[in-house]
């Protein structure tokens, strides 16, 4: 089974969006949001040791995603390969997943009205052609492939040649997302875009919190009401009702 | 014309009274009514049935792997399931708008927010007193109720409370209206308002269908009627209101010669007029009928039980392509707990090995299903004739310890049997022989034999 990854290359990217634009139009993305998207970092450091670098933001199908678990319908799930689908005929657009997803990689797309995200453009790769960005990209600075195939660009950049997850020591979820480059522009890109804890929309910490014990208490106690009831119905056993 | 006013709370019946009472009919649910109650019934099954197996979340998930499992692989995939759910909420919505529209002013605003669920005094001393009862705190008499007591008028309330909930928030979830966070906030009213009505309705249901004082209610779901005495013991103010109807319309269309005498006991002489012999009779119909085949404490005239077990063996070769049986499905129970015990030992045994299939797990078969539905079966049947205790049957002369040893000994050699004829008297005996394959009469001749021998030798156990 092969295990998707996608790598960039930070000494290559040169920031011009190229990226987000072949995505936008390949998966029909509405104006004013994006599958993936390139956040440039700004200058830091002081002269002459400035470094300046950028973030492309997307989803990092993750080895223990966040996203999964508060999907009431299961609309979210993870395929074997590692790629993190949405099942668009479940999905009810109810924003748990945009709130739990610690990269903000997904929005809920206007026209459907239902969470969307970057998918390693799946049907492309299925039908072995290139996700639309790594095509695209004019430096050559995105590769994707198969971490469980040893010739793989992916395989070699991982596991030789030391590109590094987006991870901090809060939030440590497996993306499956790497950047190679010189360490200070890594470090850099790091810390200016740190992945925030999951998150739960306020409705589902209202329900943790006091409606779901209401619920179950209420029909724990009922359960439990007829369940008395009935054993000592079956003790004393019938009468023939008043007939 | 008789004056008497009458009583304020039910007084005792002589025995020839409660009798007459209990003939008389008296009409509760408007046909339109029962109709939309077993409507109601039905997308609750259905509703509730997609609606936990669609929540598949481990944050929200509330019933197990197996049954979401199996719930989606008979809908082929979960979104077929979402959009069923989905179908029969929206009719489901539009059925109850139109009863609401157009029966919000006779009926839904009047006759039931304000008047039939309504709580009154009494219904709050109803509950008090209820509860103290089962604390044993008080033994007080039960205040006289309406059309509905105070429990179900409760319930009504909560329903009432929780069905718009459940549509607007169903409707806002299914087409993603208003915004996002709305959505969000859906989610979870949804499943409260469901959550809510749940808990209640396990009640409502355990009332209707088991409880045994308040079976007359569930009948009268079907029939449309509840015997006078039954509204008499348990709704004694709807039980007024009901007299003096009738008796305003005797005393209109007959000159208040009404009263024959035989028929109001409780009101002493003559308070009540009796409803006119052909009248009664009119009324009593169906429910006689439906009672006398249903509801008879004496069981059925083995013939007709013959001819009912052929069909069902005939629908079940038609539907399942297969007979009815009962050891089979024993032998697949424990082969699954044998394959959770001793895998290896399981999947080498050539003999438990011919249960198991890569993939699937042997209790997935008619069988080990049709188990439970003849259970159901002869719970139901015991209910309906009233029969329902926990019992031993035994011969007068063996103590209980004699008859459980007996049945287990029975119990080893009818399983270790079936297993070399390969069939019990279900399996082979019955559906054997009715596809007549020579090994299942043979095995037949044996029954009869072994039986009539048997019964013999054990006869001092039974008589």
């Amino acid at each position: 089974m092969a295990r998707y990854a996608m790598v960039t290359d930070l000494r290559k990217c040169v920031g011009c969006q190229a990226c987000t634009v072949a995505c936008n139009s390949e998966w029909a993305v509405p104006t004013g949001f994006a599958r993936t998207h390139v956040h440039p970092t700004g200058v830091a450091g002081t002269f002459p040791h400035l470094v300046s670098s950028f973030y492309i933001a997307q989803c990092n199908h993750c080895d223990h995603p966040a996203c999964i678990e508060p999907c009431p319908t299961g609309a979210t799930y993870q395929s074997a390969d590692g790629i993190v689908h949405i099942d668009r005929d479940l999905c009810i657009g109810c924003g748990y997943c945009v709130e739990a997803c610690p990269y903000d990689a997904r929005y809920i797309n206007p026209v459907i009205k239902k969470a969307d995200k970057c998918d390693f453009c799946w049907p492309r790769v299925q039908k072995g052609l290139e996700p639309a960005c790594v095509l695209t990209c004019t430096a050559h600075a995105k590769f994707f492939g198969d971490l469980e195939d040893q010739n793989s660009d992916v395989f070699k950049m991982v596991y030789e040649q030391g590109a590094r997850r987006l991870e901090t020591s809060e939030v440590s979820i497996g993306p499956n997302v790497y950047y190679l480059g010189k360490k200070e522009d890594v470090d850099l890109v790091f810390a200016s875009f740190p992945p925030h804890r999951p998150r739960l929309l306020r409705a589902g910490e209202v329900w943790r919190r006091y409606l779901r014990p209401l619920v179950l208490g209420a029909i724990g106690a009922t359960f439990l009401g007829q369940a008395i009831a009935f054993f000592h119905q079956l003790r004393v056993g019938e009468d023939e009702f008043e007939e | 014309m008789a004056t008497q006013p009458l009583p304020i709370a039910p007084v005792p019946l002589t025995v020839e009274q409660a009798e007459a009472m209990s003939q008389r009919q008296i009409k509760k649910h408007h046909v339109a009514i029962m109709l939309l109650h077993w409507f109601n019934a039905a997308v609750w099954l259905f509703e509730l049935a997609t609606g936990t197996a669609l929540i598949a979340s481990p944050y929200f998930r509330v019933m197990p792997y197996w049954y979401i499992n199996m719930m989606t692989t008979l809908f082929g995939s979960r979104a077929n399931m979402l959009h069923f759910h989905i179908a029969v909420g929206i009719l489901w919505v539009v059925v109850f708008l139109v009863y609401g529209i157009f029966g919000f002013r006779t009926y839904l605003a009047r006759q039931i927010l304000g008047k039939e669920i309504a709580l009154d005094r009494d219904d709050f001393r109803w509950l008090s007193i209820r509860a103290l009862r089962i604390l044993k705190k008080s033994d007080e008499p039960l205040p006289p109720q309406d059309s509905y007591n105070a429990g179900q008028k409760l319930f009504a309330l909560l329903v009432y409370a929780m069905i718009p909930i459940i549509m607007i928030t169903g409707l806002i979830m299914a087409f993603h209206l208003v915004s996002t966070a709305v959505v969000g906030w859906a989610v979870v009213l949804h499943f409260t308002a469901v959550g809510l009505v749940v808990s209640g309705l396990m009640i409502h249901v355990y009332m209707g269908a088991v409880f045994p004082e308040e079976k007359p209610a569930f009948f009268s779901m079907i029939t449309g009627m509840v015997s006078e005495l039954y509204a008499y013991r348990h709704h004694f103010k709807w039980w007024k209101e009901v007299k003096m109807q009738e008796e305003a319309w005797t005393h209109q269309f007959q000159g208040g010669s009404g009263s024959t005498g035989v028929a109001s006991p409780p009101l002493g002489e003559s308070a009540i007029p009796s409803v006119a012999p052909e009248k009664a009779e009119a009324k009593r119909g169906s429910p006689g009928m439906f009672r006398r085949i249903f509801r008879s404490p004496e069981y059925w005239p083995p013939y007709v039980a013959g001819v009912g077990l052929g069909l069902t063996l005939l629908a079940t070769f038609v539907l399942m392509g297969q007979g009815l049986g009962a050891s089979g499905a024993f032998t697949r129970y424990l082969v699954a707990i044998l394959a959770w015990v001793a895998p290896h030992y399981t999947f080498h045994s050539s003999y438990w090995s011919n249960y198991i299939q890569p993939g699937q797990s042997p209790l997935i078969a008619f069988l080990t299903f049709e188990i439970f539905g003849a259970m159901l079966g002869g719970f139901v049947s015991g209910w309906l004739a009233g029969r329902l205790r926990i019992t031993v049957d035994k011969g007068p002369r063996i103590s209980r310890r004699t008859r459980y040893a007996l049945a287990i000994a029975g119990g080893i050699l009818t399983g270790y049997g079936a297993r070399l004829a390969r069939g019990c008297t279900s399996g082979l005996g019955l559906s054997g022989g009715a596809v007549l394959a020579f090994g299942a009469w043979v095995f037949m001749l044996g029954v009869f034999a072994a039986g009539f021998g048997g019964a013999w030798l054990m006869r001092r156990y039974w008589l």
